[in-house]
């Protein structure tokens, strides 16, 4: 993909997010003038970058949003509901098709038809489908085009225009090559121009060899003196196809005798009050200060800054002459210059011209795949460091050297510290504010309350707190289940909550807080709660639970229920929610980020549900423990404690290896057996068990040896292992060696299965 | 019958619309020294004066219709509609 | 093609932008010739006075800097404006550009008809003096 268009896409996708944005917060305060001018911008540029490329429609329903928003925005009409519709769903259709271009490098096919039926529907409240704006050349500049005016004729109007001080409008007219097929004949447009002076066609500079006698190749460039509107109205449907310019005596005089528009154009007097030219001579002028500092020695350097500040302070108005440019003359120039003309008044926007960086903090727009193969690089020197201690242990006990072997650790030491760093540094770069995976949500819960005819408010706090990308990605999907399950299952409908005596809009609340190396998100609404009767009726009415557990059960189990999958509180499946994921997909993903899900509830009062996620999930801290001579991972935060105890300890209840510590009776299960490896067990040897906490329950894997915790970097199963689901993934030791680590949750489901 | 096509010239009467362009520009192609009759054409679609432009016939009769003959015509007669002053295109 | 028209050198490894670039500023009455990389674009100003140069920074062969100190050293000596313009903006970068020679110093995108106004303002003096 060129350059350009990655670059478009990167633009194209913030300016979605702040149209998007912009529109929800202007539901929440209609007509806010700034709010409404952010999204016309936004649309606006996105309008304009659009234009480079050979995206027609993308162009032309941009351009209808546009138009419907400068509406809005000039106080013609005010913003509707159906109108933030049409306009969001134009932006999510464009949405679509940006990424397709990003697949193919062009719009889906079936972008016409689909952007037709927007713009209608976009243009309808102002009016219809409203001209494409004609380009007007800007006053006093001679487009390129004049050159296919016959030079004879041109010549002989300059004269009378100069006689009768007046001026000749010119057109260029290019129409589309596919303008035959919808009926369009460029030369009977022209041909009703109201006094028409003169015509020129523009040929192709080389007729095709087989050419398509439909496709329309040529031009026109005419004369005319018709006023700008009846230009404008008779070329209403092909505004976007000519370009006007409006030319007295005196300009194409000067282009006969062969000066350039562009040289009229900077040589005009008072061009000081154009202020982006203006603009642009400050940029100059700063950036010639920034050369000036770099302290530039060679002539042709030196002239070339003097003639630059030259030119800028022409357009300033404030004409200078350098004789013999110097560094510091340059300089005072350049400051004076600065000093004495007023800023723009506009800030300059992105892309602008970097003045040596003085000037706000400094964002530095990177590649995402670039900092994650920074991350994995950190992890892997992080892993390559821990090889350290087992060259140590050579150099002491094969080459004895106990010398070399502290000296090793010194420097591994060392380099613990600057890896640790290191680690730090990426993990912070890859660290976003939670209102990235929150983004989304204001959204749905539009658009899902509109759907449901429920009037839902959000309440969002804490979207500043930081957790890593890999987080606050797979956070969206758990977040919008938990928001289709607010929306279909709690929030009742306006009359219902008017009847309970609560306001008729509801309040969904979404808080975010950091709490030491993880994130805690928690999720209220103030609907109707979770009745733990029901559930407990549903689950067993599902089959999940049996008659005397739903007896047994609390409340607060019981409510755990609805994270168990299979389980829906709906009677009847909604469009919205019931796709066979529901609060069981929550507490999947959530727990697969190494997180945790908790719900409480207060039957009428609401539901309120905390996910407690890890700040970071780059690196684990992973036990290893060897089983039948191979080595195996289990993540650190799962591991409670490691004990020994003699083989004669480890009981048996109910066909259950059992062992009994400070009291408490732990099921142990025995990995050799369940990851089918060889095992042949020392009878007398003491029995090493690690204690683990998988899902709120203790358990004992028996392993045949403990080793070192490390860090590592973990990577997804791939391969003939991908669908291994005990190991969460593999990860490289320092000394080279594979390492896959076990997910003890599927663990102990093999364990059960294998009795 | 707005296109009478003969052996090397042809007559276009009163509008000719996008349905002559093919006739006419096929037959403009496939013959030697073409010469076109215009006196009682009144209009003349894009796609035939493109025609036109591209084969060069030789025009044997001006047409009556104002804009044709003093904004048209001119062009179909001119040796080449390049651009006068400038080698690239500047579009 | 007329000889008081300004002569642009864009140099630019990217096709597209370089056809972007030059398109722009022959729509704006220029006169463009365009090189790949900084090593052809030497060699094409070391044989054609220019009056401007656009120039990328990132390019194969010979990159965006060393081509500005080779305009500005007395291989080819010229005090025509320099507009560096860069995909990336990173530290340093413009204090490059700045340090090489360039007048101007850019990141991606710049709107065309700001590109069209700077490569007026810096010629002006050059147009003028014809």
């Amino acid at each position: 993909m060129n350059a350009l268009l990655a670059q478009f896409l990167a633009e194209a996708a913030d300016l979605l997010t702040q149209i998007d944005e912009g529109l929800l917060e202007l539901e929440r305060t209609p007509g806010d003038p700034e709010l409404i001018n952010d999204v016309f911008r936004a649309a606006h540029t996105l309008k304009g970058s659009s234009g480079l490329f050979d995206f027609p429609e993308l162009t032309r329903l941009t351009h209808a949003a546009e138009d419907l928003l400068d509406a809005v925005r000039a106080g013609e009409l005010p913003l509707d509901s159906g109108m933030t519709d049409d306009v969001l769903a134009a932006f999510d259709l464009i949405r679509g098709w940006l990424a397709h271009v990003t697949g193919s490098e062009s719009l889906p096919p079936s972008a016409a038809a689909d952007a037709a039926v927007l713009i209608t529907r976009l243009r309808t409240p102002i009016g219809g489908e409203a001209a494409p704006e004609p380009t007007t050349v800007e006053p006093g500049r001679v487009p390129a085009w004049l050159a296919y005016v016959d030079e004879e004729w041109l010549a002989a109007t300059a004269a009378w225009l100069r006689t009768t001080s007046s001026q000749m409008r010119f057109v260029r007219y290019v129409p589309d090559s596919g303008c035959f097929f919808r009926g369009e004949d460029p030369l009977h447009l022209i041909r009703q121009v109201p006094a028409l002076a003169h015509l020129d066609v523009i040929e192709p500079i080389e007729w095709p060899a087989d050419h398509d006698e439909y496709a329309c190749l040529i031009g026109f460039v005419f004369a005319a003196r018709a006023g700008a509107g009846e230009i404008g109205y008779l070329f209403r449907y092909v505004g976007d196809q000519i370009e006007v310019a409006d030319l007295d005596g005196d300009a194409i005089q000067r282009y006969l005798s062969g000066e350039t528009g562009e040289a009229l154009k900077v040589a005009a007097p008072a061009s000081g009050d154009d202020p982006d030219l203006v603009t642009e001579a400050r940029a100059v002028l700063a950036a010639a200060l920034h050369a000036l500092t770099t302290n530039p020695t060679g002539s042709a350097h030196l002239i070339s800054v003097a003639n630059a500040i030259t030119n800028a302070a022409h357009v300033l108005g404030d004409p200078v002459e350098i004789r013999e440019p110097d560094v510091v003359t340059l300089t005072a120039t350049v400051t004076r210059l600065l000093g004495d003309t007023p800023p723009p008044e506009e800030p300059e926007g992105p892309g602008s011209v970097d003045d040596g960086g003085q000037v706000g903090s400094r964002i530095l727009k990177v590649d995402q795949a670039k900092v994650d193969h920074l991350m994995e690089l950190a992890g892997e020197l992080n892993v390559a460091k821990n090889s350290l201690p087992f060259l140590a242990r050579a150099a002491e006990e094969e080459f004895g050297s106990r010398d070399l072997a502290q000296r090793i650790r010194d420097q591994h030491a060392g380099l613990h510290r600057i890896a640790e760093d290191l680690r730090a540094a990426v993990m912070d770069i890859r660290m976003l504010p939670l209102s990235v995976a929150f983004a989304r949500l204001p959204r749905m819960i539009r658009d899902l309350g509109r759907r449901l005819g429920k009037d839902v408010e959000l309440v969002v706090t804490g979207d500043d707190t930081m957790a890593d990308k890999d987080v606050i990605e797979a956070l969206a999907d758990p977040l919008m289940h938990l928001v289709r399950n607010s929306l279909d299952h709690g929030v009742e409908p306006p009359g219902e909550r008017r009847a309970a005596g609560k306001p008729a809009t509801a309040r969904i609340t979404l808080d975010a807080i950091a709490d030491g190396d993880a994130v805690l998100v928690d999720f209220a609404d103030d609907g109707r709660g979770v009745d733990p009767a029901r559930v407990r009726r549903t689950a067993y009415d599902k089959g999940l639970i049996g008659a005397v557990e739903s007896r047994s059960l609390s409340d607060a189990d019981a409510l755990d229920l609805i994270f168990r999958p299979g389980f829906s509180t709906a009677e009847e499946i909604s469009d919205l929610s019931g796709r066979g994921v529901g609060m069981d997909a929550v507490r999947a993903g959530v727990e697969k980020l190494g997180g945790t899900v908790t719900l409480r509830s207060e039957p009428g009062g609401g539901t309120s549900i905390r996910l407690r996620l890890p700040l970071s999930m780059a690196v684990t801290q992973v036990m290893v423990v060897s089983v039948g001579g191979q080595r195996f991972g289990i993540p650190v935060d799962l591991v409670a404690e490691s004990v020994r105890v003699p083989a004669g300890e480890i009981g048996r209840v109910l066909h259950q290896d059992v062992v009994v510590l400070r009291g408490e009776v732990i099921p142990v299960v025995d990995l050799a057996r369940v990851l089918e490896m060889p095992c042949r067990p020392d009878a007398a040897a003491d029995r090493a068990i690690v204690i683990a906490g998988v899902a709120g329950q203790r358990v004992g894997l028996l392993v045949e040896q403990f080793h070192r915790e490390v860090d590592v970097l973990l990577k997804p199963m791939e391969g003939l292992l991908a669908y291994a689901d005990e190991f969460s993934g593999t990860a490289l030791l320092g000394d080279g060696l594979v390492l896959l680590v076990l997910n003890l949750k599927e663990v102990l489901g093999l364990a059960a299965r294998v009795g | 019958m707005p296109l009478e096509l003969g052996d090397t010239s042809a007559t276009l009467t009163g509008v000719v619309t996008v349905d002559e362009v093919e006739p006419f520009a096929a037959w403009l192609r496939g013959t030697a020294k073409p010469r076109v009759n215009l006196r009682k054409c009144n209009h003349l679609h894009t796609g035939a004066f493109q025609a036109m432009m591209r084969f060069r016939p030789k025009i044997s009769a001006a047409p009556a219709d104002s804009f044709l003959a003093g904004l048209v015509l001119p062009l179909l007669e001119g040796s080449s509609g390049a651009p006068i002053r400038q080698e690239s295109d500047p579009s | 093609m007329t000889e008081t028209q300004p002569k642009v050198l864009v140099v630019d490894d990217a096709a597209t932008v370089r056809a972007y670039h030059s398109t722009l500023l022959t729509e704006a009455g220029f006169r463009v010739v365009q090189a790949a990389n900084g090593l052809e674009a030497v060699e094409t100003a070391l044989t054609t006075p220019f009056d401007l140069f656009v120039v990328d920074v990132n390019m194969p062969k010979m990159n965006g800097y060393t081509f500005v100190e080779t305009l500005r050293s007395d291989t080819v000596g010229t005090p025509a404006p320099v507009v560096m313009i860069s995909t990336e903006d990173r530290p340093g970068d413009a204090d490059r550009a700045y340090a090489a020679g360039a007048n101007l110093y850019l990141v991606k995108p710049v709107p065309p008809e700001r590109l069209v106004r700077i490569a007026r303002l810096l010629t002006a003096d050059r147009v003028a003096a014809r």
